[in-house]
């Protein structure tokens, strides 16, 4: 039975998928022919040499009016550019001496609480030292007195 | 409430000659400019807390940073601070008429080199997780492989490596054809323009789809936000520096260097293989730019480990899903 509203998107779709085959596959041998990417290429060289050859005479009716040119800004560009890349560079040593010195701090931070670990060891073992000093000097005077008793004694 | 296709159509015309691209605002969240490198920036945004080693984006030089942000509910930077990893991305600004000599080596060592120590020292750690998106996956790579950079891991988003499995690219942008140095010596950048309608041919019913599909979800509110948001995104690209755009060309696509090696630049030999970290390389599976095995050919060239994997969306629609920043905090806190 026939419908009062055909599908027309549906219809529409076949369609469209019909031709976007047939287009496809028509654009694909054009598009891919060496004789078509030759005339192309060639139209493009032929662009880019009209479009080079017309800013070379805009400079040129420039430079005859005593206007600056494209070239003068793109002169004075390329400076700013350079002074920029230079402040770079500048920025990059800043960068790199402040990266060893933060590397030379940290190592100096590490020797001085080396050297002061190592001098408590030292101080510590002095006192140890002085200590078993002491006792022994003690324990010979005490020896030295016993001894002198002993002499009188006798 | 059911509607037929002439009223989805009328609805859809009219909405768009309110002209919603232009009201579409990207790169709504909140952070802070860290670090400037003449027009490049990083931009770091702060998790609340901070639950992951924090990672450093990069996107490619010839969009702008937004591509990672595009709308709330539809952010990488958005869902990644949610989930606690503090992020930091390289924005490179907007390349003019005076950087067209500059090199590869310029935006490869020095500014990639700069912002990542910059990044390091505002977050106190030692060594940093980086992520690269499609050609700023590229530069990642061989600034990774080039200098010594305190990198932990790497993760590549849908990022070329092996340029003759690149797609339609790969046959548009050889020697015999393409022009490039007349192209270069033209027009000093290479146009974002003519980048803008290469990507376009590259799928020339692409834009009609893109229209239909508009018209079928059309009574999405969000969807319709988020289709504003993608194309003022990709309308706002930026122009590739002419120097570095004759050596990436040459490198990449005319002799496929980072597969065959044999690549100097500035001077000294650019070999993936020099790179040790462990590495990532994930594709999106309806990528039509940078397709799968593009990407996972980094496999056969890291000089690391690499792990490969696959994630549903295209080249940019990866970034609007909720997939992506899933897996970068699964890669995270691996």
């Amino acid at each position: 039975m026939a419908t009062a509203n055909p599908d027309l998107g549906k219809l529409g779709d076949e369609l469209y998928s019909h031709w976007e085959r047939a287009m496809g596959g028509w654009w694909d041998q054009v598009l891919e022919n060496p004789s078509f990417l030759d005339a192309m290429g060639k139209n493009l060289g032929g662009a880019a040499q009209a479009r080079g050859k017309y800013e070379q005479g805009v400079d040129q009716s420039m430079e005859r009016m005593h206007l600056p040119t494209r070239n003068d800004v793109i002169r004075v560009a390329k400076i700013a550019a350079m002074l920029e890349e230079r402040m770079l560079q500048q920025e990059d040593v800043v960068l790199g001496l402040k990266d060893q010195l933060t590397r030379l701090e940290k190592e100096a931070v590490h020797a001085r609480i080396e050297a002061a670990e190592a001098r408590l060891e030292l101080r510590e073992t002095l006192a140890a030292i002085r200590g078993e000093l002491g006792r022994g000097a003690s324990s010979m005077a005490l020896a030295t007195a016993g001894t002198r008793r002993r002499k009188g004694n006798g | 409430m059911s509607t037929t296709i002439t009223d989805r159509v009328v609805d859809t015309a009219r909405w768009l000659a309110s002209d919603p691209v232009s009201r579409a605002r990207t790169g709504q969240t909140p952070h802070a400019v860290i670090f400037r490198d003449q027009k490049a920036c990083v931009r770091y945004f702060a998790p609340a807390t901070a639950l992951f080693p924090p990672v450093f984006c990069v996107v490619p030089l010839i969009n702008t940073w937004t591509v990672f942000d595009l709308m709330p509910g539809r952010s990488v930077v958005e869902a990644l601070t949610a989930a606690g990893v503090p992020v930091y991305l390289l924005d490179w600004g907007r390349a003019g008429p005076e950087d067209a000599d500059l090199p590869m080596s310029h935006y490869v060592d020095r500014v990639l080199g700069r912002c990542i120590n910059r990044a390091i020292r505002h977050a106190g750690i030692d060594a940093i997780d980086v992520l690269g998106y499609c050609v700023g996956g590229t530069f990642l790579a061989l600034h990774l492989a080039r200098n010594p950079s305190p990198v932990r891991r790497a993760f590549f988003l849908a990022t070329p490596i092996d340029f003759s499995r690149s797609g339609r690219l790969s046959i548009w942008a050889r020697p015999e054809t393409f022009p490039l140095d007349t192209i270069i010596d033209g027009f000093g950048n290479f146009p974002q323009a003519l980048m803008l309608d290469s990507f376009r041919w590259l799928r020339p019913t692409g834009s009609t789809q893109k229209l239909k599909t508009l018209v079928d979800r059309g009574g999405d509110p969000a969807f319709r936000e988020l289709w504003a948001a993608l194309e003022a995104w990709n309308g706002d690209g930026v122009d590739f520096p002419g120097a570095t755009y004759r050596e990436y060309i040459r490198g990449c696509y005319f002799d496929n260097a980072l597969i065959r090696g044999g690549w100097v630049m500035d001077g000294r030999r650019v070999d993936l293989r020099d790179a040790k970290i462990p590495a990532v390389a994930l594709a999106a599976g309806g990528d039509h730019i940078v397709p799968e095995a593009a990407a996972h050919a980094l496999a056969e060239v890291w000089g690391g480990p690499v792990t490969v994997a696959t994630i549903s969306g295209g080249h940019v629609g990866v970034c609007a899903g909720a997939k992506l920043p899933a897996a970068i905090v699964d890669w995270l806190g691996a």
